[in-house]
């Protein structure tokens, strides 16, 4: 009990932080994804359905559960903290009752029944060991006693509660059925069919139906947080805004992954502005250099760079597949066609041990998919990428 | 690098001779140079400068050695790294490349870099995690209370279990915000942490680096292309997908002025007049046509800086008095022992009798093309071969048996279906590990071969 009222704590800072000095710098701050804005932009619906579910059901002195679905950076959890952060200011104005806000997070524990550790020790900084905090949390939640306020509480990374008996889950649906509980549960989780597809029958039942799905964000929405977040900055031009946004739609709809590029972009136009004075602002080649850098894939490059014998490997291999049809090949049957590609071009044909390193090096990187080496002569060897791109990336430097 | 500048500009006036000596010792490392000859002391900075690859300093100061092409990669994680530092930012940030690509040496120079400046210095936690060492998130996150030092706010307690040390480094890190120091992590063979369970620490760390929590900047450091894919969807999205490639993208060229960085004595070197001579050598080595030969057949088989500083160990070791200058056969001599084919040198230690039953096994191979056979099989072809065509002695089936389980031992031969199978060991199925054209090879120098075995081997399909 008394190791927990130590809090543990980072060292401070030896001198306070260096402000932001110019107009990209201060872009980058706000496009941070650190830096969660009031109100959401773009969420106002599923802001409003999750409000007001908790508001009446903390009226109503009930309690229930909500499963929240949605691909991860589509603003689950940042939806749920603005609803708790609008509840307590409304308590603040005494317009409602006032309740208590606990958090478990399902990445954030090392296995399933700690979750039950973490909820007593947050409701009532108890420490104990799993079982023993189950006993409490079951005795506290189905007694009446003369608790008074509603307890909201957030499961973040539902799935990772699961185990095979399911009693955590169906432990944490099953309080706040119970007439004394008062205990408001939202479950996020990534995928919309979870209660389906992992839960027993009597686990989902009492999941009950109320659902809500976060969709992925479409590019005119991105395209809003975005320049929700730019406000009364000149930074970007609007274009370049736009193609971020449009990309990143077609990809996955993830608002971190519009922010992060916007940012990377920001340090682009920084580094290719003349001076430090007189900066440019971002535009289409600046997003598009950003982009270019985090989608693209370097398996092309990477075959382009390497050593004339592992290209000529690669196309041994490539060769091999073509003779016999398959997807597979045994390292005897490369050597062979090695050693004939090396006598087209004129090289010396190297050893085995020196063909097994040079094979040894394309795996470690993950261009081929080789077996482990113990198997030697007959090992068998896949490829990691496609063929096409084998040929693609070795003719051009042929070519040249 | 103002400190490199000055130690360099120090060295060349010979004025000062504290920076001098220590910069000496620093390069020669423990050997005491008082009582060594010119040759040995220039062998004792050669091995050192080929263990560890260039001094930081040297290639700071001419800047040459990572290749043109690595500045720009440079530059931008130096600048993502002092962002963390001065202005309170999270970043995370992969750099991938294949194995001897410099990945390490790039990190170790950019934090040397960055350490220069006091602030920095004073203000930059570190945190140095090796996937190889920290097998799980259990011993990672001890690892990481431990370099960061947290435990001093609980006195020396031992922490019980891992869920509690996750939650208190976890509330550690909440409680921090902008102005606390930053901390620089570094993952060190980043893949093997997303093979651990759940992936936990990485969903953490990124999701601190997401947050408006203490700063912390991820920096993971993989050889494998496809690292991405192996992180969960939700790890994924919380990772910034920042990648910094390095490929070894030299040309011939550089591979040429790498080989003579790696060989020539720097300013340092206290006998000036044989630095000189000795590094006009090397300048005419490199343009002798066998050494370009041979750097040549090494550029094609791997670009790899550190296969290179292999293949020239072997020279340097071979100085001495007697012989103070780098030899071409040397060279050619490292090379031989760098290409050797293994099997082919095992294949010569072996006896007669193993080499009879070796030809069997490649005769049955070629006959049914690849099936796996058995000792019964390769004890007929043997005793056949033995019986009408050879002067030699006919072994016994024992002996012949022992020959052919010293040969499983070898690994030359393998057992198709694992080794655990309960079937007779005569009947055990097998396949052959070596190519036909190794064994061909072997018998060419094999010392005082029969010719019989020699006719037999040649013999394509053994009747």
């Amino acid at each position: 009990k008394s190791s927990t009222c130590v809090t543990p704590k980072i060292p401070d800072r030896c001198e306070p932080l260096s402000s932001p000095s110019n107009v990209l710098e201060e872009a980058r701050t706000r496009l941070h994804v650190s830096a969660v804005p009031d109100s959401l932009p773009c969420r106002e619906t599923e802001f409003e359905d999750i409000f007001n579910f908790v508001e009446s059901k903390i009226l109503d002195g009930t309690g229930g559960c909500m499963y929240i679905s949605g691909v991860p950076g589509t603003g689950k959890t940042a939806t749920v903290h603005e609803v708790v952060r609008a509840l307590h200011r409304a308590t603040e104005q005494e317009e409602l009752p006032g309740f208590k806000y606990i958090e478990i997070n399902g990445m954030k524990l090392t296995e399933p029944r700690q979750a039950y550790v973490q909820m007593l020790q947050q409701l009532s900084n108890q420490k104990a060991t799993p079982d023993h905090a189950a006993d409490l949390l079951n005795k506290k939640f189905t007694t009446p006693g003369p608790r008074k306020e509603t307890i909201v509480m957030l499961a973040d990374e539902l799935d990772l509660l699961w185990t095979r008996k399911q009693d955590v889950m169906y432990n944490i649906f099953d309080w706040p059925s119970h007439r004394h509980a008062r205990l408001v549960v939202l479950a996020v989780a990534n995928t919309m069919d979870l209660p389906e597809r992992i839960m027993m029958k009597r686990v989902s039942s009492r999941l009950g139906l109320t659902r809500m799905t976060f969709q992925p964000y479409t590019f005119k929405q991105l395209q809003e947080i975005v320049i929700s977040r730019m406000k009364g900055l000149k930074a970007f031009e609007e274009d370049a805004i736009q193609l971020a946004a449009r990309k990143v739609a077609a990809v996955s709809g993830d608002a971190r992954r519009a922010l992060d590029i916007c940012r990377r972009a920001t340090e682009i136009a920084e580094n290719l502005s003349p001076s430090k004075t007189k900066l440019s602002l971002v535009g289409m080649s600046h997003v598009n250099a950003a982009l270019q850098e985090m989608f693209s894939s370097p398996k092309v490059v990477a075959m382009r760079t390497a050593s004339d014998q592992e290209k000529i490997f690669l196309r041994a291999v490539v060769a091999e597949f073509q003779r016999c049809g398959l997807e597979e090949a045994e390292f005897a049957k490369i050597y062979i066609q090695h050693t004939a590609l090396c006598r087209i071009d004129g090289l010396k044909p190297p050893s085995t041990t020196e063909m097994a390193r040079v094979c040894a090096r394309l795996g470690s990187v993950r261009l081929l998919l080789v077996e482990h080496g113990r198997n030697d002569l007959q090992m068998r060897v896949r490829l990691n990428v496609s063929q096409d791109d084998v040929l693609y990336a070795l003719k051009e430097k042929s070519g040249v | 690098m103002t400190k490199n500048r000055r130690r360099s500009k120090a060295a060349s006036s010979h004025d000062a001779s504290t920076p001098e000596s220590a910069a000496l010792k620093d390069s020669v490392g423990c050997v005491s140079q008082g009582d060594m000859s010119p040759v040995s002391l220039c062998q004792a900075v050669l091995r050192k400068q080929l263990t560890e690859g260039m001094s930081t300093y040297r290639n700071s100061e001419k800047g040459t050695y990572l290749g043109e092409g690595l500045h720009q990669e440079e530059r931008q994680l130096l600048d993502l790294l002092r962002r963390t530092a001065t202005s309170g930012e999270s970043n995370s940030v992969l750099v991938i490349g294949s194995r001897g690509s410099g990945k390490s040496k790039l990190i170790k120079h950019v934090i040397a870099e960055l350490l220069l400046d006091d602030h920095i210095r004073e203000n930059l936690l570190q945190v140095h995690l090796n996937g190889l060492l920290q097998t799980d998130d259990r011993i990672a996150l001890t690892e990481i209370t431990r370099q960061l030092k947290l435990e001093n706010t609980l006195g020396d307690k031992v922490f019980g279990s891992f869920s509690e040390t996750l939650q208190f480094l976890l509330e550690a890190l909440k409680s921090g915000d902008q102005s606390s120091k930053p901390i620089l992590f570094l993952l060190d063979e980043f893949d093997l942490f997303a093979h651990h369970k759940n992936q936990t620490l990485l969903y953490n760390l990124f999701d601190v680096a997401q947050s408006a929590q203490a700063p912390i900047c991820v920096v993971g450091i993989t050889c494998r292309l496809d690292v991405i894919e192996l992180l969960e969807k939700r790890v994924k999205s919380r990772f910034s997908h920042r990648q910094i490639h390095l490929f070894n993208s030299q040309t011939f060229e550089d591979f040429i002025v790498i080989f003579k960085k790696l060989l020539c004595l720097d300013v340092n070197f206290p006998d000036q007049k044989f630095a000189e001579s000795w590094n006009l050598q090397v300048e005419q080595l490199a343009k002798d046509p066998t050494i370009t030969d041979i750097l040549r057949q090494q550029f094609e088989f791997t670009k790899d800086v550190r296969a290179l500083q292999q293949l020239l160990m072997y020279p340097v070791c071979q100085l001495s008095e007697m012989s103070p200058s780098l030899s071409v056969s040397d060279f050619v001599e490292s090379r031989k022992l760098i290409t050797m084919d293994s099997k082919s040198a095992m294949l010569h230690g072996v006896s007669i009798l193993e080499l009879c039953l070796i030809i069997a096994m490649k005769h049955l191979t070629e006959i049914y093309e690849g099936e796996p056979f058995n000792f019964e099989m390769v004890y007929s072809e043997y005793s056949k071969f033995a019986q009408r065509k050879s002067s030699m002695q006919v072994f016994e089936k024992a002996v012949v048996l022992k020959a052919f389980e010293h040969l499983i031992h070898l690994e030359l031969v393998r057992t198709v279906d694992g080794a655990g199978s309960r079937v007779q060991k005569e009947y055990r199925l097998m396949q052959m590990l070596i190519h036909p054209t190794q064994i061909l090879d072997a018998l060419q120098k094999y010392p005082q071969c029969p010719t019989d075995v020699r006719q037999w081997a040649a013999s394509s399909l053994a009747t």
